[in-house]
């Protein structure tokens, strides 16, 4: 289903390969492949749909995909070597915003009710701390599930608990399960939460599986989820591909973003290629219309994929992905977190792609001498990101 | 190799059963005890903690990886991921593992050595299932063909009214002058006279 746009100038000799995981959020790979975007650059892709984070971790770094669709943290994590080989990995391009929800089971829902009947005690998860606190030690520890240990999901649900006064690692267990396979585990009773993106939280509400607490937006305001990473030698040795390819996926996400295509995009991604599954399913990444549950889902909250402040790398995001993978400790040693956001997310090849002026930067940066109390103050929740998301930066 | 070492426990996870089934009996040939062979990981967690396998092969394709990935954060017990010990100058053979669709989780403490002994029993067997289902994609693929070919000549014999040669000279002939394949030729046939068929 290749359509090649005419008058191009091809740009290389070996089509470029990016891998995705088929979650709503590919939707600006798909566009630009679908649509011709990436041809009308002058690019070749082969895209790869892949089962596991772990398995596009494990290709980019040993050159079996040059780039792919990536969770926020995963260049990060890569290229600090943690939970893998270290390996140099970069981002100059977010592909979206936001996305996930705190889901729970009925059964732990009507746990919650009792022990609270105002909602602001269930989506701020005082009541979970009460009903917990009220357990006795043989009756069994709740069970949350995220999709990857270095995700946005784990870290939300993380931040969420703690600032619940719930410890994360005592109080619950938090186990990893695919997206796919989220709901059928809460129908079980396997688990009795998850932290998951769209639209396995609308999907369980609309099935009367579960009920959804909170949005990845209540907790953390606009946040970048998924980001286009490559292999940074890659991108060294392909500097007029990389760029090219970044503009393809600037107009795919506007694309994605404008709300004349919707159809013809729910139907693109329910394609056996990529999501596989039936498109009414699909409309709840993308719409403001959230199944009837007991709680209206913020406007703000669903995924966003077009415009500068969503595109552009954010160092300071950057920053405090670093700080939550030292407050749980996923650190093994505390590396130069100016150098290492600098290395990773790099936004002046994402002005240079747009032909944009970069604006002074490194205002984000804080000093050497800060980084142990600025570490410090995430993990005890003294920092936070400002309400309404990394834009207006971490609060101090 | 020394006795300790082929006191390796493994643990099998793939959803492909003839795959698994040749690579279990290769890894006993070579010594090694195969404890617990899964085909899909609802359990995954629940049967490394309880098997506690010295090191899990798994299908890398498989979407239950991530769930092995956190597993390997939570204790220092439980097997972690191959590429963390892929050291710079040594990881050509992780790369042979994850070309042949090949990865996997050692515990702690596992002698390199052997590691790579077994992967290699490994990588070997799924490089030949490879093969075999390659194989057998063509002979499948050469199969459909040569239905789709009978079928476009049955169709020119009732049109032209002449034998099979004839037929099969005819589709040659159109081939060989369009410079095209058998089979596309073939298929266009068939949606020619198909559609000749229909305005009947």
């Amino acid at each position: 289903m290749n359509i090649t746009a005419p008058n191009t100038v091809s740009l290389q000799s070996q089509p470029v390969r990016v891998g995705f995981i088929p979650l709503i959020d590919c939707a600006p790979f798909v566009v630009a492949h679908e649509k011709g975007f990436f041809c009308a650059q002058g690019v070749q892709v082969e895209l790869s749909k892949e089962a596991s984070w772990a398995s596009i971790r494990d290709k980019v770094a040993f050159n079996l995909l040059d780039g792919a669709h990536m969770l926020a943290s995963l260049p990060i994590a890569a290229s600090l070597g943690i939970g893998t080989v270290k390996t140099s990995m970069e981002s100059s391009f977010t592909v979206s915003h936001n996305g996930n929800a705190v889901t729970v089971s009925n059964a732990l829902y009507q746990n919650l009710v009792k022990f609270s009947n105002d909602v602001q005690d269930i989506r701020s998860g005082a009541a979970l701390k009460r009903f917990i606190a009220s357990k006795k030690p043989t009756d069994p520890t709740l069970r949350f599930a995220i999709v990857y240990p270095y995700s946005s999901h784990n870290y939300q649900l993380r931040d969420w608990l703690a600032q619940a006064g719930i410890d994360p690692d005592k109080d619950v267990q938090i186990i990893v399960i695919t997206p796919a396979q989220m709901m059928s585990y809460l129908k079980q009773n396997e688990i009795d939460g998850y932290c998951v993106g769209e639209p396995w939280n609308s999907l369980a509400v609309e099935q009367g599986v579960g009920h959804i607490l909170v949005t990845g937006y209540d907790i953390w305001g606009s946040t970048p989820e998924k980001v286009f990473g490559v292999n940074s030698l890659w991108a060294a040795q392909n500097p007029d591909v990389y760029l090219a390819m970044i503009r393809a996926l600037n107009r795919a996400c506007e694309w994605v973003d404008d709300k004349q295509n919707q159809s013809e995009l729910l139907s693109l991604l329910s394609q056996p290629d990529y999501l596989n599954c039936p498109a009414e399913q699909l409309i709840y990444g993308f719409n403001t219309l959230k199944p009837k549950g007991q709680f209206d889902w913020p406007l703000e909250a669903y995924q966003r994929f077009s415009g500068a402040d969503i595109n552009r790398p954010l160092p300071n995001y950057a920053l405090w992905i670093l700080a939550q993978m030292s407050r749980w400790q996923q650190l093994a040693k505390i590396p130069s977190l100016n150098q290492v956001v600098e290395q990773v997310y790099r936004q002046e090849l994402y002005y240079q792609a747009l032909g944009l002026v970069c604006p002074e930067g490194g205002s984000w940066k804080i000093t050497k001498q800060q980084e142990k109390a600025f570490l410090a103050a995430v993990a005890s929740g003294n920092v936070r990101l400002h309400p309404d998301g990394v834009l207006k930066g971490i609060c101090f | 190799m020394s006795p300790p070492e082929k006191e390796l426990t493994v643990m099998l996870v793939d959803n492909e059963p003839a795959r698994a089934a040749i690579v279990e009996q290769a890894m006993l040939d070579s010594g090694y005890r195969v404890i617990r062979r899964l085909e899909n990981a609802q359990n995954l967690t629940q049967a490394v903690t309880e098997s506690q396998p010295d090191m899990v092969i798994i299908d890398i394709e498989s979407p239950d990886r991530d769930m092995l990935e956190n597993m390997s954060r939570l204790t220092k017990d439980n097997p972690r991921p191959i590429v963390m010990f892929a050291e710079e100058d040594d990881s050509k053979y992780v790369e042979a593992a994850i070309r042949a669709g090949v990865s996997a989780y050692v515990v702690d403490g596992v002698q390199s050595g052997s590691v790579k002994a077994l992967l290699q029993v490994a990588i070997a067997r799924f490089r030949e299932f490879q093969a075999l289902r390659l194989e057998l994609d063509s002979v499948k693929t050469q199969l459909e063909d040569r239905k789709v070919i009978e079928k476009a000549k049955g169709l020119i014999m009732k049109h032209q009214v002449c034998d099979e040669p004839a037929a099969y000279q005819a589709l040659r002939k159109l081939a060989m002058d369009r410079s095209q394949r058998m089979i596309d030729v073939a298929r266009n046939v068939i949606s020619v006279m198909e559609l000749l068929g229909e305005k009947r």
